[in-house]
């Protein structure tokens, strides 16, 4: 939802004036009150943790142990291998429901456009229950992996389909135009001089739409798939840490998203182009 | 089962998920309106702490997953002695997430509006205040009706977090799989709660366009 590829003057700087020595004090004050209030919010917090006894080393120790973070460690291992996979399938899957949306007779264009809101209409949760209750009673097995994977990668084709689609729509119509007056039909346009220049135009996209897979797995532990936040659960049973350990991996589900964007970002900042959500 | 006993039997479920959907939805979406913009406002604000806790918020909760949210409000929570009835937990929770993601919308609407403007402003001699209200917040409004189209969108989706938490009357995603683990209710169990999802999306959507049509600005 943001778009920042250039941050030239931006727009916070040129709100305010450059400010006078009234309005230098008042900064000041606002300053130091605002620091003052954020350190007392953090003082409450960290007391209501000692009052509540949240502090002991018990909660706490077993996270400077190595087979701690190993089996965590395993979890992540996990979480990519389901990430990546259903980013994988959604990439495909994506990029066919915008084909054939954009490029395919009436039919199957009505077709795509109706699979492709459907998904993006639909809660994540919602597909995972369907794979998790749904599909069984069919009489159809299938492992704990593809249960979460495929729910999620459908969540996210009905989303790269839409981002794929603003990618060929951000493609000049006078490409398109010079296309076929040169003779090349519908589908060699599309493949030869759209594709390549709507791909370049998404991949920051794709790569912050990896935040949303990320997260759309941590309900792993619906269908006991072992991913960093089931094996958390494990950790949590274990040790009987419930505050300590959920903080932790949040933390580090916080810290990993980021990174991802960051790497979204940069990207977009590299190739210049904007981060279509 | 056929969609006749299906509904039924469990008619009266679907019909309270759909507005428990469709009531948390819009408690949230009021609550993630004012956040965002008190939010915003800390990260415009010339003081720097300020500024500082509104970037660590809206990367946290931009971040974090949903469920992970549920789980420390719902049961990480109570340790620190903080009890909240389920559905306000789950509340809680998507007013967090989509409220970073509102101020998000507010400061790319912001940043759409160029410097040059507020520079124009303040040279034919408006104040801070009037900037802010005749260039700054009116432009920003408009061009986030789409963002936040889709945010209510984003919000009723999350909504569906509920199914994490034994919640009365059950939302949308609850209520299949109450029906589920109850009888096999099959494909159709699955498909009543997805359109109501679809259809409410469709409508919102719809609105949404409508709306942004009328107060776009074209540049």
């Amino acid at each position: 939802m943001s778009a920042r590829t250039q941050s030239a003057p931006s727009v916070r700087a040129a709100l305010y004036e450059a400010p006078g020595p009234r309005t230098k004090r008042l900064i000041a004050v606002g300053t130091v009150l605002s620091a003052l209030v954020v350190a007392a919010l953090v003082a409450a917090v960290v007391r209501q943790f000692y009052v509540t006894g949240q502090l002991a080393p018990r909660y706490w120790s077993f996270l400077l142990e190595w087979p701690t973070w190993r089996f965590l460690l395993q979890g992540f291992v996990g979480t990519v291998e389901v990430a990546l996979t259903a980013g994988a399938i959604a990439l495909v899957l994506g990029l066919a429901l915008m084909l054939g949306r954009t490029s395919g007779p009436r039919p199957v264009s009505a077709a795509c456009r109706l699979v492709t809101d459907f998904f993006r209409g639909v809660p994540s949760l919602l597909l995972i229950y369907f794979f998790f209750l749904v599909v069984p009673q069919y009489g159809i097995r299938m492992p704990a992996f593809w249960m979460l994977t495929l729910p999620v990668a459908l969540a996210a084709s009905g989303v790269l389909a839409e981002v794929f689609r603003a990618g060929v729509n951000a493609v000049p119509k006078g490409q398109v135009e010079a296309a076929y007056s040169i003779g090349l039909s519908r589908w060699k346009t599309m493949r030869l001089i759209v594709l390549p220049q709507a791909v370049r135009y998404v991949i920051p996209s794709l790569i912050a739409q990896l935040v949303v897979v990320v997260k759309d797995t941590t309900v792993a532990y619906v269908v006991s798939y072992p991913d960093l936040m089931q094996n958390a659960r494990v950790l949590i049973t274990n040790y009987d840490a419930l505050l300590s350990m959920y903080l932790v991996v949040s933390v580090v589900y916080v810290l990993i998203n980021f990174a991802i964007n960051k790497a979204s970002v940069y990207v977009a900042h590299r190739t210049g182009v904007k981060i279509i959500r | 089962m056929g969609l006749g006993e299906l509904l039924g039997t469990y008619g009266q479920n679907y019909l309270d998920g759909l507005l428990a959907t469709w009531s948390m939805t819009a408690v949230s979406f009021v609550f993630v309106m004012v956040l965002a913009v008190l939010v915003t406002v800390a990260r415009v604000s010339p003081v720097a702490p300020l500024r500082g806790l509104g970037e660590l918020y809206v990367q946290v909760f931009r971040n974090i997953p949903g469920v992970a949210l549920l789980i420390l409000v719902a049961y990480a929570l109570p340790q620190l002695r903080l009890v909240l009835p389920w559905r306000t937990c789950v509340i809680v929770t998507v007013v967090l997430l989509g409220s970073a993601f509102g101020s998000e919308n507010f400061m790319s609407g912001i940043n759409t509006i160029g410097a040059g403007q507020i520079e124009a402003a303040r040279s034919i001699g408006l104040t801070f205040t009037q900037i802010l209200r005749h260039i700054v917040i009116p432009q920003a409004l408009r061009t986030t009706v789409l963002p936040m189209t889709n945010l209510l969108i984003a919000v009723m989706l999350t909504t569906a977090l509920g199914s994490q938490v034994p919640m009365t009357p059950q939302e949308l995603t609850g209520v299949v799989s109450y029906v589920n683990t109850r009888a096999t209710g099959g494909i159709l169990a699955f498909l009543v709660s997805a359109l109501g999802y679809v259809l409410t999306a469709f409508v919102i959507s719809l609105v949404g366009n409508r709306l942004d049509k009328r107060v776009r600005i074209l540049r």
